[in-house]
């Protein structure tokens, strides 16, 4: 005889319950992928902004080549003597071809085309950089130079990448609520089908503590299963995801890498899934003998 | 052992099944209770095991009141009672051994200890080559052994049979009246739900009447009088080993 009588029948003879992990395992999967483009975006919003927070880019949209070189020129002298400013730097030809090839093209940047010269300048981390001061200066040489310190830009970023976590986060939320209430129609239906075990164990003297060890178990089980195969399935999803729109995307979109630590976080899931599970099970267990005689 | 007193019980909003029911039941006592189909006498075993409560009166088990027991504390009195069930009420998914074995399994029994003990009373119970079978195959029988078996397994303080030997030949039937004789030998208080007039006739014991939801106490060896009152205060009874009929007259011999 085994150590422990396994009162309830199998899971495979349990009708109301069979389908139960494959249902968890389709939640797993909704608030696996939820937090891992989360994650993801997060890391390449963070990744974006990080590399344009001390970053200026200045135009010089004059029409007359000479006149536009002579300006980079002297715009390159002064910006090198200002204080707070580490580094200037005119992008080349081929860079600026590269920066428009997305739009117009591969070999359309022609000599006619009217492109405007590209300082890429760095900012100091230590020192602090009047910006109105620099426009002022810059003012004075031409009226078709303009500065971009990219705070517009990344104002906008920014909100978008809150909106993008609360989504995620709300998401998540649902994901649990709707669990739970998965797991309670579950059990109740569970208990439903037991009830004369239940009836049984309960004249022999077992008390609501044993019978809800039965079925948090099973429930916690049911978790784990599901969440291992929802969590699987989630980073199948979102490595296919990242390799296909590489190939599309390339060269319009920066595709984030994936943020191999923080995912990692992720393999939490099935167990989180076991316990809210089996937490929710057993409440609804006690909550439903504590009705009964 | 058991004192009822003024005891009615309704289902839900139903009419009253037990009316003013009041007796006391000494500790080692043997009784039957019979009364025809529809008496309320599985009603009056379900107060007993603690599967319902009554609607007005006291009920004392234990020496204890059950009528105003807390919910947790109903287990370790259950745990003193054995119920063998009319319908048998056995789980179809465990064998015969594991069905046996759970009251001792949840009063937390070791597995060896277990195994041996259930063994043990399967084969008295004439099951020695059925301990492994489950349920659906076993025939009415088969699974009134296993129902009695798993009642008596904890030599419960408290026995309650309802029809226990309603599905199995006369043989059987004497040899589980046997066991349950036995059992009240050695100190267990039981009560026999039956139909089974020859079976009550030849242990002579005291019947519990019911008819009507009405209780009537009928010494040993008298029959059922012609008028249904009663006085509470003689309604008493004594257990086999004091009664005015002595030893039993059953020998509990092995007709197998």
């Amino acid at each position: 005889m085994t150590k422990a009588i396994h009162f309830l029948p199998d899971e495979e003879t349990h009708e109301a319950t069979r389908l139960l992990p494959y249902v968890m395992a389709v939640m797993v999967y909704l608030s696996a992928l939820a937090l891992m483009g989360s994650m993801m975006l997060n890391k390449g919003f963070g990744d974006m902004t990080e590399s344009l927070s001390n970053r200026l880019t200045i135009q010089i949209t004059t029409a007359d080549a000479e006149m536009r070189n002579a300006q980079v020129d002297e715009v390159t002298a002064l910006l090198r003597k200002t204080p707070g400013i580490d580094y200037v730097r005119k992008l080349n030809d081929v860079e600026i071809e590269k920066l428009l090839e997305p739009w117009l093209g591969k070999g359309n940047v022609t000599d006619d085309l009217p492109v405007p010269a590209i300082l890429d300048v760095t900012v100091s981390r230590d020192l602090t950089l009047n910006l109105d001061a620099v426009r002022g200066m810059l003012a004075q040489v031409s009226d078709n130079i303009h500065l971009d310190d990219h705070q517009q830009w990344l104002g906008r970023f920014l909100r978008l990448m809150d909106m993008v976590e609360y989504t995620a986060l709300g998401i998540l939320l649902l994901v649990v609520l709707a669990t739970i209430c998965i797991v309670i129609f579950g059990t109740k239906a569970g208990m439903a089908e037991n009830r004369e075990i239940i009836a049984v164990m309960h004249h022999l003297g077992a008390q609501d503590s044993m019978i809800a060890r039965a079925y948090q178990s099973r429930f916690m089980k049911y978790g784990l299963k599901g969440g291992i195969i929802g969590l699987v399935l989630a980073f199948i999803t979102l490595v296919s995801l990242i390799y296909l729109s590489r190939d599309l995307a390339e060269g319009l979109v920066r595709i984030p890498e994936l943020p191999v630590v923080e995912i990692a976080v992720l393999l939490v899931i099935p167990f989180l899934a076991a316990l809210i599970s089996m937490l929710t099970a057993r409440y609804t267990v006690l909550q439903g003998l504590g009705r009964m005689v | 052992m058991i004192h009822f007193e003024n005891v009615g019980m309704r289902y839900g909003m139903g009419s009253e099944v037990l009316k003013d029911i009041s007796f006391n039941l000494k500790p080692g006592s043997l009784h039957f209770l019979t009364g025809p189909s529809g008496a309320g006498k599985t009603s009056l075993l379900k107060l007993m095991y603690l599967a319902h409560r009554p609607s007005r009166g006291k009920i004392t088990m234990f020496r204890e009141d059950m009528a105003g027991a807390a919910r947790k504390d109903l287990p370790k009195f259950r745990r003193k009672i054995g119920v063998v069930f009319q319908d048998f009420r056995l789980l179809d998914h465990l064998t015969a051994v594991e069905n046996v074995a759970l009251p001792l399994w949840i009063a937390g029994g070791k597995g060896a200890v277990i195994e041996e003990h259930v063994e043990e009373l399967l084969t008295w119970v004439g099951l020695k080559g059925r301990m492994k079978a489950r349920p659906p195959t076993l025939s009415g029988g088969e699974k009134q052994r296993v129902a009695i078996a798993r009642a008596v397994i904890k030599r419960p303080d408290l026995l309650l049979a309802d029809e226990p030997t309603g599905n199995v030949d006369p043989a059987i039937a004497k040899r589980i009246m046997h066991l349950f004789v036995e059992l009240n030998k050695l100190g267990t208080t039981t009560v026999i739900a039956t139909h089974d007039m020859g079976l009550v006739e030849e242990v002579k014991a005291d019947r519990l009447h019911l008819s009507d939801g009405i209780l009537q106490l009928i010494k040993a060896g008298q029959s059922l009088p012609e008028t249904t009152s009663f006085d509470p205060a003689e309604f008493e009874t004594t257990s086999l080993d004091q009664n005015e009929y002595g030893p039993l007259g059953y020998d509990g011999e092995d007709d197998q």
